[in-house]
């Protein structure tokens, strides 16, 4: 199991488009990946469990589980936390 | 005939048949199957999300071809909540447990969408019609009711209807639609969003009225106003039909004035710029034509959270806004927050005053954890792009020498810690009255003037801004406004620094040609109100 922080940057949360192309990259990986937001735990390729996960500024936990899950969570950490699309 | 009142979602106005849309509701006729089923149950269920997967992406690629992006991401991101690992493990789950699956899949949709529904951010609130539209269609595949959406109109009509589900509204065919009148939704619902980016008139969030629209053979709406006529007679009709040219008329005109610089007659060049509340509204504000922002605020980082904003945090927020005006000038206001808003980690009594109370500068100065990192990422951000700042609710040269010293010495730490920074103007917000009065001392020490009238009305009439009975005293053409509004220009003139106003009164149409006549050489206002304004100026 891998783990890391990440800082969200995006302007809008996670939630909208961002939610959208998040979820897109979890599903590339094999690997089962969950979020964890304070007391709220997710599923990154739930669209259902993502859709208003989290504000800007908000301090995360990617985790990951499998074969590539190092690369998982090195490729969400930094889409998270980059702010950008 | 009738006439009803909403909100207006979407500006335009427009007459024609109605035609009246039910939404669709799946009714569970059964609630549990038998246990020799659950393979078979589980099997429907899948092969329903199939069906609702296939519909979406035929209809997505429609939208796509035809360039309609906006409209194909909502379509795009349905399909995905249809494919959802989690939705689909729950659901089987309850059908393992005998629950018919369409009983499960409305459950398990109700237990994601309730929480957005009942949450204040509007935006979510209308994520949750996302979530029951996507479950909806696929109940009603299960059971075998199709997934048709809505039916489209025959003819050019107004569709009327109790809610639109979002991806409903995505395929209706554009000419066939002239408005939208519905009973739910908010300005930020989909249907309006959708209707915007249309260029279609809408009036939403009739409430029960709808009622009267449903039953009407002819509907006509007007978007600006938020007025709906049930079966408007021949002369309402005709004078609704004169509004829409008149307003299409209107707006072709003022969108010519969109990019241009705007001069007076006697070639005095004006800048008009926009008022922004957060960088995300950059690219709408360059559409409507704004030369700069006039008007940052910088709350809306500082607002609902655990803890303040980092300085990094900061510093993106404002480099973004920064890049995306490249050289025009961006002026950011700091923190003008008081005891009517609550700040995490900032020690706040409560106030019976908060207009009159402890906000603005007087709490930055004597907060450092909370002003120096705003400084810092200001300065670090202006290396980006043409940022100048501006200190809110000053009232006289100590206050502005104090926060500019704080921004001095903020600026020898980045320098000493190899930071690189940018060139940044020192301005002030003239907003009370003892710094109109005091503007003579403040220009001798300010790079600059921004006039926020909105405060200053209400400073010099002592009148609430909130309070209705007191609209009358809501207008900066008060003679006593509009005096201190002179000593502050005549002030700027004679230390030749420039003067701005960024409150309401620079966007309205009657106030322009006096501020203008004060000296005022920047007017900042709500995007939308830019090429009104420049064409107002070019007239002058």
């Amino acid at each position: 199991m891998v783990e890391r922080e990440a800082i969200v940057g995006f302007e809008e949360g996670i939630h909208g488009r961002p939610a959208s192309d998040l979820i897109k990259l979890a599903k590339q990986y094999n690997s089962q990946v969950r979020m964890i937001n304070g007391k709220k735990e997710g599923n990154a390729k739930s669209p259902l469990q993502m859709v208003a996960f989290a504000r800007k500024g908000d301090a995360i936990v990617v985790r990951a589980d499998g074969e590539d899950a190092e690369e998982a969570v090195e490729a969400l950490v930094r889409f998270v936390s980059a702010g950008e699309h | 005939m009738r006439e009803l009142t909403g909100l207006g979602a979407s500006e335009g106005a427009a007459v024609g048949p109605a035609f009246v849309h039910e939404t669709r509701r799946s009714e569970v006729g059964r609630k549990i199957i038998p246990k020799t089923a659950v393979e078979a149950e589980i099997e429907r269920f899948q092969r329903a999300v199939g069906e609702v997967r296939d519909d979406l992406a035929e209809a997505e690629g429609r939208l796509r071809e035809a360039g309609d992006e906006e409209r194909a991401d909502i379509l795009d991101f349905h399909l995905q909540m249809a494919d959802d690992p989690e939705l689909a493990a729950e659901v089987e789950e309850r059908v393992r447990g005998l629950e018919s699956p369409e009983s499960a899949v409305l459950a398990v949709g109700d237990k994601y969408a309730e929480p957005l529904a009942n949450s204040e951010d509007e935006y979510m609130a209308a994520r949750a019609d996302d979530v029951r539209d996507v479950i909806q269609r696929i109940a009603a595949a299960i059971t075998g009711e199709g997934t048709a959406g809505l039916n489209a109109p025959q003819e050019p009509s107004v569709i009327v209807a109790r809610n639109l589900a979002p991806s409903e509204t995505a395929q209706l065919p554009r000419s066939m639609v002239l408005g939208f009148v519905t009973a739910e939704g908010s300005l930020t619902s989909h249907v309006s969003i959708m209707a915007r980016s249309m260029g279609i008139p809408a009036v939403v969030g009739l409430g029960p009225d709808i009622e009267a629209a449903l039953e009407a053979r002819t509907v006509a709406l007007d978007g600006d106003e938020g007025r709906v006529v049930a079966d408007p007679d021949p002369e309402t009709i005709a004078f609704f039909g004169n509004v829409r040219l008149q307003r299409e008329e209107e707006r072709a005109e003022l969108d010519e004035y969109r990019h241009v610089e705007a001069h007076t007659r006697d070639g005095r060049r004006i800048e008009v710029a926009a008022n922004l509340g957060s960088a995300s509204e950059a690219e709408e504000a360059l559409g409507w034509g704004a030369e700069g922002v006039g008007l940052f605020r910088t709350e809306f980082l500082f607002m609902e959270r655990a803890q303040l904003p980092s300085e990094e945090e900061q510093y993106e927020a404002y480099s973004a806004v920064a890049r995306a005006f490249g050289p025009r000038p961006v002026i950011l206001r700091t923190l003008d927050v008081g005891g009517d808003k609550c700040l995490p980690g900032v020690d706040q009594p409560p106030e019976e005053n908060p207009f009159l109370g402890w906000r603005g500068i007087r709490m930055s100065l004597e907060v450092p954890a909370l002003f120096g990192p705003q400084l810092r990422a200001i300065l670090r951000a202006a290396a980006h792009g043409n940022l100048k700042v501006m200190f809110p609710m000053v009232v006289d040269a100590g206050e502005f020498r104090a926060a500019k010293g704080m921004l001095d010495a903020r600026r020898e730490e980045l320098e000493a810690e190899g930071v690189p920074t940018g060139p940044v103007e020192v301005g002030v917000m003239i907003e009370t009255p003892a710094a109109a009065l005091g503007a003579a001392e403040l220009a001798r020490e300010a790079a600059f003037f921004s006039i926020g009238t909105n405060d200053l009305v209400q400073y010099t009439l002592a009148a609430d801004r909130g309070n209705e009975k007191l609209r009358r005293f809501q207008g900066a053409d008060h003679p006593a406004v509009m005096e201190l509004m002179r000593m502050t220009c005549e002030a700027g003139e004679e230390r030749g620094i420039p003067v701005g106003v960024c409150g309401e009164a620079a966007g309205e149409p009657a106030m322009i040609p006096r501020l203008l006549a004060l000296g005022v050489t920047e007017l900042s206002m709500g995007a939308p109100s830019i090429p009104r304004a420049k064409k107002i100026i070019s007239s002058l």
